[in-house]
């Protein structure tokens, strides 16, 4: 953990990450994706951070949640070269346990251990989707986080939102406040 | 590459030189000795330094939950290592590690440890053997120490930490992460050494060549061709590693694989092991690794399955096919793992085949009702109802 933070606050103090408050209310995410939050959250902009936005509650790395709006055919979930060898991209094709594959793939990337515990039909953005948990051990340091996800595919466009947390306190103190967002996010078809 | 060492040891096997050196390092090997037991150095030294930061490195491996305390499998892997380090065996701790990479390593201070890409890899004990013999040539040999030294006078001390289980950055490399840092002359010892050590436990020395060629395959499945890989650059590619290799197996000869014993004991765990592999999602060198053990091993339908998933996953031309394949042939096996039939549902039911796909599904669910998939599953098979 102490890597990481060093790490973060390394990169946040060359002035590489800019930070900005999502305001309560309605928030445009992207062109076609619109949340209603209850509580202000942050914006992490990193440069060449990829198609997905970061927010986090808590700061990098302790939580994050992840937003894709419209992400296309054949389009990675991760920035540029951040697959390694491999590229993690998506296909309008894809099945719900194909799309939590992606995740997967990419979170377990650096040897962290992911592990799928739910995988379900729900809905999302007002349309047929996908609800996902899981549980992530981090190989930096060793620890456990818990995710979750939501996801649907609309006009050949990815739209999820993934959020992780350390199991300990954090991710039950933002679980309800993800789900509520989730429950808010509507798609314009 | 040392250009004088390139030109030399070319113009020898151009000469047909290779059996006499061959020959000439078995000879060397014979007559290698195991050093006595190591006694902890006093920590003011630079050796000593060395064993407490391993220390503390082992204190944290511990307490990892990637540490695979397995009752069964922690003391059977141990074991191999006991008999390849014969009088060191009580130095020598070994940890099994969850990561899906082909590794392992060993510090000064007798801390070993071996990754599960490893363990799946490997298709008997004794080329296990081969790759524990070889780091425990390392420590035999104090090649770290040597290296340490080495740093401490070039100011690459970070190389060092690169040979001992600081593992996540050059875990996607594939290859083991302690063999990047040692010396080619370092790596050649201690294949000797590892050979020598494997014939006087009993393993069929063999096998040892038969690790480089199998991970051959893989690497050539790279989008790079494994041109990239720093095992290229800086070690004896492996296939003169894997002649090497064979050409001293051929003065140790007996011993055995112990095959089956070490399929028994892995059997447990091969289903993990071969999800986080398909994790990976380096499909073409799964498909390669998965091809290979299913050739070799073709009574376990673990891994046809697991091919098969990794066809669908990739979703390329003809892949489909490829899966229905191998899930197909996986059925007519004993012990079949439940994602076959999840395969052949999933597939059918986008082909447009709603019985067969309703029944495989159904299948699926009946026998791992606990997936985690298993609500998605239920709702496929409600669609496909009507």
């Amino acid at each position: 953990m102490r890597k990481l933070l060093v790490v973060f606050a390394l990169v946040a103090l060359s002035g590489c990450a800019t930070v900005n408050k999502m305001e309560s209310g309605n928030q445009n995410i992207g062109e076609r994706m619109s949340v209603t939050l209850e509580g202000a959250w942050n914006h992490v902009a990193l440069p060449n951070q990829g198609p997905g936005q970061t927010w986090t509650m808590e700061g990098l790395p302790v939580d994050t949640l992840l937003i894709y709006s419209g992400l296309k055919d054949g389009e990675a979930i991760h920035r540029p070269g951040a697959g390694g060898q491999k590229s993690f991209n998506f296909r309008a094709t894809m099945q719900p346990d194909e799309i939590v594959g992606l995740f997967e793939g990419f979170l377990s990337l650096d040897g962290s251990q992911f592990q799928l515990t739910k995988l379900e039909p729900a809905t999302f953005g007002g349309e047929k989707g996908f609800h996902f948990e899981y549980s992530l051990v981090r190989k930096v340091d060793g620890v456990t986080l818990l995710g979750m996800g939501y996801g649907m595919v609309s006009k050949r466009e990815l739209f999820a939102l993934v959020y992780q947390a350390p199991r300990l306190t954090f991710f039950s103190r933002h679980k309800d406040r993800v789900e509520q967002i989730a429950r808010s996010a509507r798609v314009k078809t | 590459m040392n250009r004088r060492r390139f030109l030399a040891g070319g113009c020898a096997w151009c000469a047909g030189l290779a059996p006499t050196l061959a020959l000439a390092q078995s000879l060397q090997a014979q007559q290698w000795a195991a050093p006595a037991r190591f006694s902890r150095p006093d920590a003011a030294t630079d050796e000593g330094g060395l064993w407490g930061m391993m220390d503390r490195e082992e204190s944290r491996l511990r307490r990892r939950p990637f540490n695979l305390k397995d009752p069964q499998l922690q003391p059977y892997i141990q074991d191999i290592a006991c008999r390849l380090g014969a009088e060191h065996c009580p130095d020598i701790r070994v940890y099994v590690m969850r990561t899906p990479f082909f590794n392992a390593s060993m510090a000064p201070n007798g801390m070993m440890q071996v990754w599960t890409g490893l363990l799946l890899r490997v298709e008997n004990e004794a080329q296990l053997a081969a790759v524990l013999g070889h780091e425990i040539g390392h420590y035999l040999a104090r090649h770290s120490i040597e290296r340490l030294r080495q740093a401490r006078s070039n100011m690459a001390a970070a190389q060092i930490m690169g040979l001992f289980g600081l593992v996540g950055a050059i875990g996607q490399l594939g290859v083991a992460a302690s063999m990047m840092a040692y010396s080619r002359d370092n790596e050649s010892e201690a294949d000797r050494i590892g050979l020598l050590l494997m014939h006087k436990a009993g393993y069929a020395t063999e096998e040892a060549a038969k690790v480089w060629k199998n991970l051959q395959l893989e690497l050539k499945e790279r989008p790079d061709g494994g041109a990239r890989n720093p095992l290229f650059a800086t070690h004896p590619a492996p296939e003169d590693r894997q002649q090497e290799l064979a050409a001293l197996a051929a003065t140790y000869q007996g011993g055995t694989p112990h095959d089956a014993e070490w399929q028994k004991r892995v059997q447990p765990f091969l289903r993990e092991w071969l999800i986080d592999e398909i994790k990976r999602g380096q499909h073409e060198e799964t498909i390669a690794l998965l091809t290979r053990l299913a050739r070799d091993i073709p009574t376990r339908p673990e891994y046809l399955v697991a091919r098969g998933e990794t066809y669908r996953l990739r979703a390329g031309k003809d892949d489909f096919d490829k899966a229905l394949g191998d899930y197909q042939a996986a059925l007519g096996l004993e012990g079949v793992p439940a994602e076959a039939y999840r395969g052949l549902g999933m597939i059918q039911r986008l082909r447009e085949q709603p019985a067969e796909a309703r029944t495989n599904l159904l299948r699926y669910l009946e026998l791992a009702p606990q997936a985690p998939d298993a609500g998605m599953i239920k709702s496929y098979v409600e669609e496909l109802k009507s």
